[in-house]
């Protein structure tokens, strides 16, 4: 049974209302073992879950997200004011937010924010496509000028664009200053990163809800320590150490369970696994042999041998959790156990000639690699000759940028605030997913207005995904963290966040 | 002193052809290596054009002999270039490592000599009794026990049941000297340990050689106090393999201990190196390598320095 955290965190949300800067405890300190050192703290240019879970308590963005993944004002006064075309986004300011550098945030500081994200983010890039113009048109409001309507702007402002003073904008950039309720003391790479509450912070108005809502730094320092053997984090959060440890062995439930000093905490639906297929080069241009690997696997299995309990994954072929307001069972008709003879007749009725399938997989990940393993052998029963290609994953990672150098790739993900954000829907990304179907539903499902027309859309997206299965989705995996029985009101979350949290006796 | 000036000239030019090489070697092994740095930093939402991007700014896109010869020419002048993760000068980043690798080692080599010097020449002189055998078996043991077991079964033993030590990590933000040296104390013992078994069975060997020479024997006839015949007399001829095996232990463990250094958290030159691998941090790795070969180099000059010292007769 799994009775912890992750059912009561709703019901110890925070009401904070909007109030000046209250001291935490002096000496008041939570130190979090991560899995490893950040690979920069330049969170737009770096969307990874570590550089996003260490930057979010340094800055933040316009909108928040809350537990059902619907944005909120954080440091917008409001949500924009949308024109009746859907090409004009206002967006007011608050007026009460200082930097670390205790400048005031002025309209023009987050213009070139966000100009700065359009050019060095993934996602930003893609979302430069479509904005004509990014202007401050008052001290404390901004405007976005679209080309085309585009349905995720406001997502896409609740992640990673986060606003920053002008001033400081540089690539590299050298200067961390945000907005956030920690703000960076010091950096020894490999050591630690120690953040420190914010005198100057606001706290922004509105119920402590997942990202979004009131925030308080409760701690005076806050610690996060790079120990990149998870069983060494086990051991510190067991020992009192730590009082949080991300990512660590399913196996180390029971033990966390049975602790005095600490407990487990699961993230639901932490992320999902695909089989990415190459739609551009090699044995699976043919839509057909991409619907033929769909249905060799079984996903009971495939998710059994990468995560063993059956308590921490979900067979999940959608795009979306159960848990997501996107969630969505469209165009889905392939069962979980896989149809093996009809996979053998689309081998057959495609002519495939025996090239292998070269698959890349890694042992950094160790479900990856054990995913791998069972896919190779349904894929063969199939009839594919299967070449599994084992690497590390920044040789993964490499390789899947080159067109001839495979055919699936294995990789897991965190689920995106919305549907066109998912990875795979960018042309440029690898598996290179571009034909008229996807491009008409995306393109009707950027522009679709209204929560109704956007449900639609998205269910057509989905559909259309299924009917040229770029990726085989797999399921969805929750994942062991721990926290000390002294955190109080810890909200479990992919980028755990730790104001709000506080530090017992 | 005119033979020993020449040994030592002649030694130190072989050095530098020595690190010129390496420096050419590492650098084309890391250019080899597949993966991408740029591709690391940007994460899994990266497309092919975003990395292609980050590479250009980074400048990783220039000819590869523009990039050689600029990284020769600024490591001449003692620049090993900025980490392209950590944010800090290549240098700085080694040298925040040093400290805990250099302590570590310290603190391991001495729990080894500790532990294997006076028990290797107490097995020895008492050759094939209780204590020989004892010996014998625990350094078989020993040498057989992987560094980080041996460093799991110590935090789980001194660290989480007792609570003596902490688990990992070097101090945290502010930790004074005493706290970091604290923090290296389960670790040292789990290297020393393990080091003490190969140093302890080479005294053994080194010392049973030196007791069965003649000059030994005749000291004994001499009726010289069997204290002064093993410590003055055999001992210090049976120092040369032993200072040989101290200083390779030496030389591995300031190259870095990756695998203890890991499980205990420590921010050593070892961890710093495995993880610029990992994320492909190209300097960091050239700097790395660069730096651990020329202390291995100079290690064993200096080792080759006290074989003259320690036996004159010795000629390089």
């Amino acid at each position: 049974m799994i009775g912890f955290l992750t059912t009561s965190a709703c019901a110890v949300a925070l009401l904070i209302g909007t109030a000046a800067f209250a001291a935490p405890p002096a000496g008041s300190k939570l130190t979090v073992a991560t899995i490893g050192e950040p690979a920069t703290l330049d969170v737009q240019l770096s969307p990874v879950i570590l550089v996003q879970e260490i930057t979010q308590h340094i800055f933040e963005t316009l909108f928040a997200l809350d537990t059902s993944g619907v944005a909120k004002p954080l440091l917008a006064a409001a949500m924009p004011e949308v024109s009746a075309d859907g090409l004009t986004y206002v967006i007011p300011l608050r007026q009460d937010v200082t930097f670390h550098n205790d400048a005031p945030m002025t309209a023009q500081d987050v213009t070139a924010s966000l100009m700065r994200w359009t050019k060095i983010n993934s996602k930003g890039k893609a979302a430069a496509a479509y904005i004509d113009t990014i202007e401050a048109t008052g001290d404390h409001e901004v405007t976005i000028r679209l080309k085309e309507r585009f349905a995720p702007l406001v997502a896409m402002l609740s992640q990673y664009s986060v606003i920053m003073p002008e001033s400081t904008l540089a690539d590299p950039l050298v200067e961390f200053v945000g907005t956030g309720p920690f703000r960076l003391e010091e950096r020894r790479p490999d050591q630690y990163i120690d953040l420190r509450a914010f005198e100057g912070y606001t706290p922004p108005a509105g119920e402590a809800d997942g990202y979004a809502g009131a925030r308080e730094a409760m701690v005076e320092q806050l610690v996060f320590t790079p120990v990149p053997d998870a069983n060494t984090r086990v051991e510190g959060v067991l020992a009192g150490q730590y009082d949080y440890a991300d990512s660590l062995p399913i196996s180390a439930f029971d033990r966390l369970e049975a602790s005095d000093v600490a407990e487990p905490v699961v993230l639901k639906d932490s992320g999902w696994m695909s089989l990415n297929m190459n739609m551009k080069e090699g044995v699976l241009t043919d839509v057909r042999l991409r619907q033929a690997v769909a249905n060799a696997l079984n996903s009971n299995d495939l998710m059994a041998a990468a995560f063993d309990d059956p308590g921490f994954f979900t067979v999940n072929g959608a795009l979306f959790p159960e848990s997501s307001t996107w969630y969505s069972t469209a165009g889905m008709d392939i069962p979980a156990e896989g149809d093996m003879e009809h996979a053998q007749e689309l081998l057959k009725e495609a002519g495939y000639d025996g090239t292998p399938l070269r698959i890349l997989t890694t042992r950094q990940y160790e479900f990856n690699y054990k995913m791998a393993q069972v896919a190779e052998v349904y894929l063969e029963m199939a009839g594919f000759d299967v070449d599994l290609q084992v690497s590390d994953w920044a040789t993964l990672t490499s390789r899947r940028g080159d067109l001839a150098a495979w055919d699936i790739f294995i990789t897991n993900s965190v689920f995106p605030p919305d549907p066109s954000m998912h990875n795979t829907f960018t042309a440029s990304y690898p598996g290179w997913y571009e034909t008229p179907g996807k491009d008409a539903a995306l393109a009707s499902y950027l522009s679709a207005v209204g929560e109704d027309a956007q449900k639609d859309a998205a269910d057509a997206l989905q559909t259309q995904f299924f009917t040229d299965m770029p990726i085989f989705k797999v399921g969805d995996f929750n994942s062991l963290s721990a926290a000390s029985k002294k955190l109080q009101n810890l909200e479990p979350a992919v980028w755990p966040f730790f104001w709000n949290v506080s530090v017992g006796n | 002193m005119g033979s020993v000036t020449s040994v030592i000239l002649r030694r130190l030019g072989g050095m530098l052809v020595v690190m010129l090489a390496i420096v050419t070697v590492t650098f084309v092994i890391v250019r080899l290596t597949p993966g991408d740095p740029a591709a690391m930093i940007l994460g899994d939402q990266a497309t092919v054009q975003d990395i292609a991007d980050l590479r250009e700014r980074m400048g990783l896109d220039r000819p590869i002999l523009e990039q050689y010869a600029t990284y020769v020419l600024d490591a001449a002048q003692g620049d090993l270039g900025q980490s392209l993760f950590l944010g800090v000068p290549v240098l700085d980043a080694i040298a925040g490592s040093a400290e805990t690798t250099i302590f570590l080692t310290l603190f391991a080599i001495l729990i080894a000599v500790a532990i294997a010097l006076p028990v290797g020449i107490i097995s020895a002189y008492k050759r094939g009794s209780v204590i020989d055998q004892i010996a014998v078996a625990v350094s078989m043991l020993a040498s057989s026990v992987p560094s980080f077991w041996l460093g799991l079964i110590l935090i789980q033993t001194f660290a989480v049941s007792l609570g003596w030590f902490p688990t990992s990590g070097y101090g945290g933000p502010g930790a004074g000297f005493a706290t970091r040296m604290g923090h290296l104390l389960l670790p040292a013992v789990a290297l020393g340990v393990v080091n003490s078994a190969l140093i302890l069975r080479f005294t053994r060997a080194a010392m049973l050689d030196v007791l069965s020479e003649d000059y030994i024997r005749t000291a004994r006839a001499k009726g010289m106090v069997e204290k002064r015949v093993v410590m003055r007399h055999a001992l210090k001829n049976a120092l040369i393999p032993i200072i040989t095996v101290v200083g390779l232990s030496v030389a591995l463990l300031i190259s870095g201990a990756v695998v203890t250094e890991t499980v205990f958290g420590l921010p050593g030159i070892g961890n710093l190196t495995v993880n610029a691998v990992m994320r492909r941090d190209y300097p960091v790795i050239q700097g790395t390598l660069l730096v651990v070969a020329g202390v291995y180099v100079l290690i064993n000059f200096l080792v080759d320095m006290l074989y003259i010292l320690v036996d004159p007769r010795v000629r390089l």
